[in-house]
């Protein structure tokens, strides 16, 4: 063992395996982002609505799923559905026979609990004021969600969202279990051929690293970009024609 | 229940409950790391110093910006050629188990949350009470014992919450580098019985029971905590009369 | 200006009709069967304790809090639960709130353009017409493309009312709209308040500002309890109250 833990050109053969690794690791990171969501907005209505027997299911599900941990889940999906027969024989087998397909569906499911608690905590923080102020105006419910709630939730919620996402993506890093080679995985066989205990898996952490990081620096822009009417006035977008004519003070305020 | 006979269902029963036992003591032991370290890493990073910031911050961003596994891996595989590295001959001698590399892995990577926490909290407390102590002539370790600490643990106590019951959801990771604990015997009942549904629901269920208990707990330690402190300014004349 | 329209119009409905209207919270009648009506262009102005129903009374107007009891009719429409029928008072009836309640994530052009392109699908242009009109009759135009928080409360104030304007209602409700401001605001809400009045269009405006009702007031209304105590043009109202109770809180607003 020398003083450097790692070696180097190992590092540098391993390259473009730890790299399609990691395009294993963006893939289950990006499709259950986009599936979670989707399942987390009607589940957050059940759990948000009056009517308990939509309320309780809902939040079973939020229980259920959020309390077990993940790695819990991806056997539950990955062996415990292949019991039921009518799975097995239905067209589903498709998706729930492979490890890839299961390892979506747990993670979808368990980032959907997740989300429904940042969705419903975001939404709950819009102030009632101002959706009272869109209702007296007459906006449609419907309306009110989609430019005014949401717009809100989106603001106050990103934070929540940010850890939600990162969070995920290092717990992605299970899904070796079932036979995926994802970024853990490569760096863990490397391993096993090499017995460096260094390279392989310090290597695979500065590509973690740089993912999370990227995702930070996203979720900063983003999260600037959504704050602008906290920090400055609007970008001085040319007005429509006559609007023009109000706007002589403008050149005071304008930095 | 297909082919499950009672006799093997109480073996199956007492591997699980030997494993939630050891599933038990990694988590309290890797909490317990996890929370001395944060204190005094979140403490003794408020310095002014530019370097030992710095020194925080990359210490946070390393192991808040990879997943806990790696670093479970990490320790388990390199863990003896990093103790022979330190301490010479004589670590090298020294065997990684499974669970010195969980403990220490989650120890380490949610020392980084809770320093945070405390740092946040440090921040947030009103500046005279460090002035108040100060212009007392407290000793600093009396100061941060007795004074700021207690005060720092009951605004820290919401996200030590969250990283309790986030770290238990991650104790499970510790099976994948061979321990024994409650996940991987709920794996060899239901790879054996051929009934995994029911024990990894089961085994879900737990880790929900023990979430959902120690919840209840901190809200109402969390309660106790409170009323304590909006009676203290009541309270505090009469005592210091008496 | 505009002159005052009412004596053109059928004279014979009210504006705003309310009948025994009654609004419980729980065990506490917020509202204990109010009779009040509005005609066309009349100014009314509210006033009353805290906890008096004052806001209640109008916040029942346009459906923000929904009545127990009694009848409700607005410009001719009745009242009911029907989610349609909400909506069309809502059209009629704009609201100004005591904070302001503009939506933070819209400037103060945008905050006036969204409720006329959402319900009546107005163009980006047309709105933006619309909406810089308004900001006009409340002497905003130059202020148009700022975040409501780089806005003193005053200047919001003010765009809260041009985007109740921009609905186009015949009726206006004011929910303490200065009570919120700091007092060198006052003034200038209160100035762009009067200015609206002296439109034609129907107002009912809950407010302290004694100054203010006796300028603007055709009548005033003396609330306690959930119920209306008194009522009667400006100058017999606080010159002359015949109540106990009216004696009193005028004694004890004006010091």
């Amino acid at each position: 063992m020398n003083a450097l833990p790692i070696d180097l050109d190992l590092a540098w053969e391993s390259l473009p395996a730890l790299f399609d690794g990691l395009m294993v690791t963006v893939f289950l990171t990006a499709l259950p982002l986009i599936i979670g969501l989707a399942l987390a907005f009607p589940i957050c209505f059940a759990r948000m609505s009056p009517r308990r027997a939509l309320a309780l299911p809902a939040e079973i599900f939020v229980v259920f799923f959020r309390g077990a941990p993940l790695l819990i889940l991806l056997y539950l999906v990955y062996y415990g559905l292949g019991q039921i027969e009518a799975l097995r024989n239905g067209p589903f087998w498709i998706v729930f026979g492979s490890p890839f397909g299961c390892a979506i569906v747990a993670l979808s499911l368990n980032h959907a609990a997740y989300m429904v608690e940042v969705l419903r905590g975001s939404l709950l923080a819009v102030p009632h004021g101002i959706v009272e102020a869109s209702e007296a105006l007459g906006i449609t419910r419907r309306n009110i969600f989609l430019w005014v709630r949401m717009p809100l939730a989106l603001r106050y919620g990103l934070k929540a969202y940010q850890n939600e996402v990162v969070s995920f993506v290092k717990g992605t890093a299970i899904v070796s279990v079932v036979t995926i080679t994802d970024l853990m995985a490569v760096a863990n066989s490397i391993f096993e051929q090499t017995y460096d205990p260094f390279t392989p898996i310090l290597c695979a952490a500065a590509f973690y690293w740089a993912f999370v990081n990227l995702i930070r620096v996203g979720f900063t822009v983003w999260g600037r970009w959504l704050s602008r009417h906290n920090a400055e006035d609007a970008p001085l977008a040319i007005p429509a024609g006559q609007a023009l004519q109000g706007l002589a003070g403008r050149a005071k305020v304008t930095p | 229940m297909t082919n499950l006979s009672l006799a093997d269902l109480a073996g199956y029963l007492r591997q699980l409950g030997e494993g939630a036992l050891i599933t038990l003591e990694l988590f309290f032991a890797s909490f317990a790391l996890a929370f001395v370290l944060g204190v005094l890493i979140g403490v003794a990073t408020l310095s002014r110093s530019r370097l030992v910031r710095a020194a925080w911050r990359v210490y946070a961003s390393i192991f808040m910006g990879v997943p806990s596994l790696l670093v479970i891996f990490l320790i388990f595989y390199g863990g003896s050629a990093m103790l022979a590295a330190v301490l010479g001959e004589f670590g090298a001698r020294i065997d990684i188990s499974p669970f010195g590399a969980g403990v220490a892995a989650l120890g380490i990577v949610y020392s980084a949350y809770v320093a945070e926490l405390v740092r946040g909290a440090i921040e947030n407390l009103p500046k005279g009470q460090f002035e108040g102590a100060r212009a007392l002539a407290i000793p600093p370790f009396i100061m941060w014992g007795r004074v700021i600490l207690p005060q720092v643990m009951r605004l820290a106590l919401p996200g030590l919450v969250n990283v309790w019951s986030f770290m238990l959801k991650e104790t499970p990771l510790v099976s994948l580098a061979g321990l024994q604990d409650l996940v991987a015997a709920a794996k060899i009942a239901a790879g054996a019985t051929k009934e995994p549904f029911i024990f990894f629901v089961a085994t879900a269920l737990v880790f929900i029971a023990f979430s959902a208990a120690s919840l209840w707990l901190a809200n109402r330690l969390e309660e106790r905590l409170d009323r304590g402190q909006r009676r203290a300014p009541v309270r505090s004349p009469a005592q210091a009369e008496a | 200006m505009i002159p005052r329209p009412h004596a053109a119009e059928p004279a014979a409905e009210p504006a705003i009709l309310l009948a025994q209207v009654v609004k419980r919270y729980g065990a506490h009648r917020a509202l204990a069967g109010v009779d009040l009506q509005v005609r066309r262009g009349e100014k009314v102005v509210i006033c009353g304790p805290s906890g008096s129903g004052k806001s209640t009374l109008i916040r029942c107007i346009n459906a923000l809090e929904r009545h127990d009891a009694g009848r409700i009719v607005v410009n001719g429409i009745a009242l009911t639960n029907d989610e349609g029928t909400v909506q069309d008072i809502r059209q009629e009836v704009g609201m100004v709130f005591q904070h302001f309640n503009l939506f933070p994530h819209l400037t103060a052009l945008e905050n006036c353009m969204l409720a006329p392109r959402l319900n009546r699908g107005l163009s980006k242009a047309q709105a933006e017409k619309l909406a810089m009109a308004h900001l006009e009759r409340v002497h905003l135009a130059d202020q148009a493309r700022k975040y409501p928080a780089r806005l003193s409360g005053g200047q919001q104030q003010r765009v809260a009312i041009a985007r109740a304007l921009c609905m186009e209602p015949r009726i206006l409700l004011f929910d303490e709209p200065t009570s919120a401001l700091d007092p060198e605001m006052v003034k200038e809400v209160l100035g762009v308040i009067e200015e609206l009045a002296a439109s034609g269009v129907t107002m009912i405006c809950v407010t302290h500002e004694m100054g203010f009702a006796r300028r603007v007031a055709d009548r005033c209304v003396f609330m306690d309890r959930g119920e209306i105590v008194e009522e009667g043009d400006a100058a017999r109202f606080f010159e002359a109250p015949e109540s106990e109770r009216l004696r009193h809180f005028l004694a004890q607003i004006l010091r």
